[in-house]
Order: C-alpha cells, then sequence, then structure tokens
C-alpha cells in the first residue's frame, strides 16, 4: 500500500498567517512536526511508501524529510495545481497508486491513533472510498480491499480538524496533558506529563511543574516558572523571573525579562491569543523575539581577526609547505580528496579540501607538527567560507544531518575547539565541548584557543 | 491624545483619549503633557478604545503617569483596552497595576463611588 498527502496551499493558510516562519507540514504539535504523525500513521498501517503533495513549495519539507529513511519509510514530493480535484490528483499520480491500494490523507486534518495499534489489518480489509471526514479534510481509500472482514463504526482512529490557532493549542494540550501519551513524542521521557530534550539549561532557582515538554537546546534562567501546561519548542531561550503557564511557545523564540506567558502561543516576536487567534507582533525584542542564527555567524570585527590570523598562519608556513608538499606528495604521504560537509545549521553544503598526511618520517611529522594538512583550508577562512576555530566540519551525511540539529552554534572551522580542548574523543563529548564554546564564542578567547589547538596537533600520531 | 475634564459623576476626572500608537516617538509627549493635566485633576480615565498599539515605552509612560497619579493622592484608570494593547499589559505583568473597565462610563462610575 501507499499514502497520498495532499495538502493544498488553501488548507494551510491560517497556519502560515500565525507562524510565518515555519512550513505549515513542519509546524509543530508538542514539538514534532505535524507530518512526521501523518507519516506515523501511516506507517501504524503498515505503509512505506508515502508522496507528499502541495500546491505551494515543498522545498523546507523536503529538507527536513529527505527520502524518510530515519523512519523506515520511501518518501516523495510532487506538486500539484491550486485547482486540482482528487481525481485529477490521482491522475497525475497514476503510476504512483495505480498497482497498489492508496491511502489519500486530504486537508490539514489530524489523525487521532494511538502508537501500540496495528492499522495494517483494517486499512487493507476496508473497502475502497472515504473512512472518515471532517470540515478540513478527509480520509479515503482506493483500490481493491483484501479481506472480507466486516468493519464498522467507530473506528480505531478518529480525525480532527486543525484550522485554527485555537484548535492548534487544544490539540497540543490535549496530547501534553495526555499522561500516556498516544503518539511517540520528542525527548527524554522516564515519568509521566514530562519530556525534556537535549542540551537543556535550567537555572538552580527555575521551577518546572508538569505537565511539560522542553526542546533541544532550551535555556531556562533563574526564578522563571515553566509549566504547568507549558511546551517549549527547541532553541527558547526563557529570561529571568518570567513565567510560561498553559502556552506553547514555538521553536527559536526568546521570552525576555519578568513576563507573563498565560494561554498564549508565542512564535518570534508573535504573541497570540489561540481563542480569540489576536496576534501581535511584539516589537521591542527585549519583550519577544525570534532566535535565528543562535551564535553561528560571526560578526565583521571576528571575521576580520580570523582573516587575519589565518594570513598570518598562511604566511608563516608558506615556506615549509613549498618545500614539504611535493616530498611528501612523491612519497605519496600525502593523501588529498574534497569532501561536502555542512557549511551552517541551515544545512547549506560547502565543498572542502581534507589532507590526511602519514607520519612516518621526519617530513611527516614535521608538516602534522605545523599543520600543514590544514593549509588548503586556510584559503577558506579569507573567503570568509569557514572560521579559523570552530566545530569538526561535518561530512553530508543524513545521520550527520540529524547532529547538525542538535548544534544550534554549529560553526565549521580550520582548528576545531575540541581540538584545542585536546578532550578525549568520542563523538558526543566533542559535541558538548564545540556547542559549549560556538555559544560562547569571543574573540580573544578564539585567538587563544587557536594557539591550543595549534600546539596540541604536535601530539597527534597521524592525521585523520 | 484629548484631554478633557468630566464631572458628570461628581470628581473631577480627567478623561484622556490615547488613539493611534504609543511608542518611543510621542511617549516623552504623553507624560509631559500629564504633568500639566495634573494641575487640574489627580483623577484620571484613559480612555484606550482607540488605541491600536503599544510598545514598552509608552506602557512605561503610563505607568510614570500612574505613580504620578497616586503621588498626589489620586488614580489613573484604564477603559476601553482593545485585545491586543490588553495582551501587551498582560505580558509585562503591567495589567496587575491598574483597575481595568471595559468602558470610560463605567471607569468614571467607579471614581463616583470610591470619591462620594
Amino acid at each position: 500500500m501507499k499514502t497520498l498527502i495532499v495538502i493544498r496551499e488553501k488548507d494551510c493558510q491560517w497556519a502560515r498567517a500565525f507562524f510565518p516562519d515555519m512550513h505549515p507540514f513542519l509546524l509543530t504539535i508538542c514539538n514534532k512536526p505535524y507530518v512526521e504523525f501523518l507519516v506515523d500513521f501511516s506507517l501504524l498501517s503498515g505503509i512505506r511508501q508515502i508522496r507528499l503533495l502541495s500546491d505551494g513549495p515543498l522545498g523546507e519539507v523536503e529538507e527536513y524529510c529527505e527520502n524518510g529513511s530515519r523512519w523506515g519509510a520511501e518518501i516523495s514530493y510532487a506538486s500539484i495545481q491550486s485547482g486540482d480535484d482528487m481525481q485529477t490528483v490521482l491522475a497525475k499520480n497514476k503510476r504512483f497508486c495505480a498497482e497498489e491500494r492508496c491511502m489519500i490523507i486530504n486537508g490539514m486534518v489530524f489523525i487521532n491513533y494511538g502508537k501500540q495499534a496495528d492499522y495494517n489489518a483494517f486499512i487493507a480489509a476496508f473497502p475502497s472510498g472515504e473512512i472518515l471526514s471532517c470540515s478540513c479534510g478527509s480520509l479515503m481509500l482506493t483500490g481493491n480491499p483484501s479481506g472480507t472482514r466486516n468493519i464498522s463504526p467507530p473506528y480505531p482512529f478518529t480525525l480532527s480538524c486543525f484550522d485554527s490557532p485555537g484548535l492548534y493549542y487544544r490539540l497540543s494540550s490535549d496530547i501534553l496533558n495526555d499522561a500516556v501519551s498516544p503518539y511517540v513524542l520528542p525527548g527524554y521521557n522516564n515519568e509521566p506529563l514530562c519530556h525534556i530534550g537535549r542540551n537543556v539549561v535550567i537555572g538552580k532557582s527555575a521551577e518546572i511543574i508538569k505537565p511539560v515538554i522542553l526542546g533541544d537546546n532550551v535555556q531556562i534562567l533563574g526564578g522563571a516558572v515553566v509549566g504547568p501546561g507549558a511546551i517549549i519548542g527547541s532553541n527558547v531561550i526563557i529570561d529571568r523571573n518570567s513565567s510560561v503557564i498553559h502556552s506553547v511557545v514555538i521553536d527559536h523564540t526568546y521570552i525576555g525579562e519578568q513576563l507573563e506567558v498565560e494561554k498564549k502561543i508565542v512564535s518570534g516576536n508573535m504573541l497570540i491569543e489561540p481563542e480569540s487567534g489576536v496576534s501581535l507582533a511584539i516589537e521591542d525584542p527585549h519583550l519577544l523575539t525570534g532566535i535565528r542564527k543562535s551564535g553561528a555567524s560571526l560578526s565583521f570585527i571576528q571575521y576580520a581577526v580570523q582573516a587575519l590570523a589565518a594570513l598570518f598562519i598562511l604566511v608563516l608556513l608558506l615556506i615549509p609547505f613549498l618545500f614539504l608538499f611535493p616530498v611528501l606528495k612523491l612519497r605519496g604521504k600525502w593523501m588529498q580528496h574534497n569532501e561536502d560537509c555542512y557549511a551552517d545549521i541551515s544545512g547549506k553544503i560547502l565543498n572542502l579540501s581534507v589532507t590526511a598526511i602519514e607520519r612516518g618520517g621526519l617530513f611527516g611529522s614535521i608538516a602534522i607538527f605545523l599543520s600543514l594538512d590544514r593549509f588548503f583550508q586556510l584559503f577558506r577562512v579569507l573567503a570568509g567560507q569557514i572560521a579559523i576555530i570552530g566545530s569538526t566540519p561535518l561530512r553530508v551525511s543524513p545521520e550527520n544531518r540529524e547532529h547538525l540539529k542538535r548544534m544550534p552554534g554549529y560553526r565549521p572551522g580550520v582548528f576545531s575547539y575540541a581540538e584545542a580542548e585536546a578532550w578525549p574523543v568520542d563523538h558526543d563529548d566533542k559535541a558538548i565541548i564545540e556547542r559549549f564554546y560556538t555559544a560562547h564564542s569571543a574573540l580573544f578567547q578564539d585567538i587563544l584557543m587557536t594557539v591550543k589547538a595549534f600546539v596540541n596537533r604536535i601530539h597527534e600520531k597521524s592525521t585523520p | 491624545m484629548k484631554f478633557r475634564i468630566d464631572t458628570s459623576t461628581g470628581p473631577h476626572v480627567g478623561i484622556v483619549t490615547l488613539s493611534g500608537r504609543i511608542d518611543a516617538e510621542n511617549s516623552i509627549e504623553l507624560q509631559n503633557s500629564f504633568m500639566s493635566w495634573l494641575l487640574e485633576t489627580s483623577l484620571f480615565v484613559f480612555d484606550c478604545s482607540d488605541l491600536d498599539f503599544i510598545d514598552s515605552s509608552g506602557l512605561g509612560s503610563i505607568v510614570s503617569c500612574l505613580r504620578k497619579a497616586l503621588e498626589h493622592n489620586g488614580d489613573l484608570r484604564l477603559a476601553g483596552m482593545g485585545p491586543k494593547v490588553s495582551m501587551v499589559f498582560e505580558l509585562t505583568k503591567a495589567k496587575k497595576l491598574f483597575s481595568i473597565f471595559p468602558d470610560t462610563a463605567n471607569a468614571m462610575q467607579s471614581f463616583g463611588k470610591s470619591e462620594p
């Protein structure tokens, strides 16, 4: 079987209006993107091949879901015209859904399912046609059923409308308040009604009251009260003595000091009253504001100092490089290849030259001692593409794409903070060190760390 | 910003009609005008029914007006606050500082009761 998820721009216009920085398919419900709930339901129905259809842009969704392999699914994407009716949509996707039964999720609907259930037999045996519908859309099946089971309502799942901030808020609250959540929610959870993401910092005098969900990289400063009924997205800062009660705070939001957020949705600088749908863009950045780059970008002064440092090292290494490079290359001890790495947290790709030098022999040792394997990367610092010191460049891969999401300050560097700290390297330890220093990056500290990284490399046995 | 004195409920109450935006551009003007209005009365109703937007500096100036009114043994009450303005007052906890009424008439009556 296959799933077609058909959501038109008109279905999600409300989400675009209230959450302009987020693709409606990726709007988070209890910190889980909406589209993931639909994927989960498909998987519980025994369906692995899913196609997302929209008359709007799907680039952001594609970037997030990729080919679906992380869920063990195969996800593809296609466009439709805004005026296409369901028959036209099916005709346009004939090749995808002609041979097998197809489940069609039409419209921005929420399916209330249970993670423990197996809908495989139910979906396979349900006759062709509409299973459930609401004013926002429907759930349908095409193709012939297998088996002859007699199916009558109530069905093991229901369909809810999801077309206003009020419904969004109620849906989120209902899921949050469910002691035994029927959905798999992100975050660590060893007690009911409490999910906590990675890299969460909670001030000593802050108070967290269940039910609560905290996303990744959340900072809750001293005196703040979070909960009950708070859903805090990833990369959110709640400043001193503020309270967030019965509210939803979407990813990348800063909530200033001494504020009271109650029964609201906050997204960046947008404050929304869910029931009335009244929204207000707060203009004071010290009250509410969006957090976009979170320290990942360099200021002009930082860039200028880094470029000067790179130039200085280049000049210093030029003569040894001109002598050692041809010698090591001829002896086959200088291996160089290009690698696609992530340039920043958005997933932009950068092609980097990676050099490996074998230590064996005097020349190899000197080359490593002088960090000549980083020589070519220093030019990228001059071009402003990477930093002289930062995170270890992450090679492009689905696994690293996941890591990237947990590294809000990711900024690839010629030398890494982990090298400077000579940290006993396992991937997680490295990530902690790099996350700390990118978040607390400062001009003189960066220079000091570069020198430390340079010195520490002397002890390396060989380059990677 | 319009100012008038109303005595219909007994005491001399200064009605200040706020409209449009109160932000960094005109918050000082509000504070300065308030000093001259204080010479006429110390009881005020700020009619916010035409107020579309307020930022933190506007909020600061209204709180400063309240403080001055209290220093003169008076009071400042708010009336007819729209949902957006009300959200800012809630967010910043300023709502707890003021007596807020649905409209000017109700705010005026409240002065009548408390100031026989």
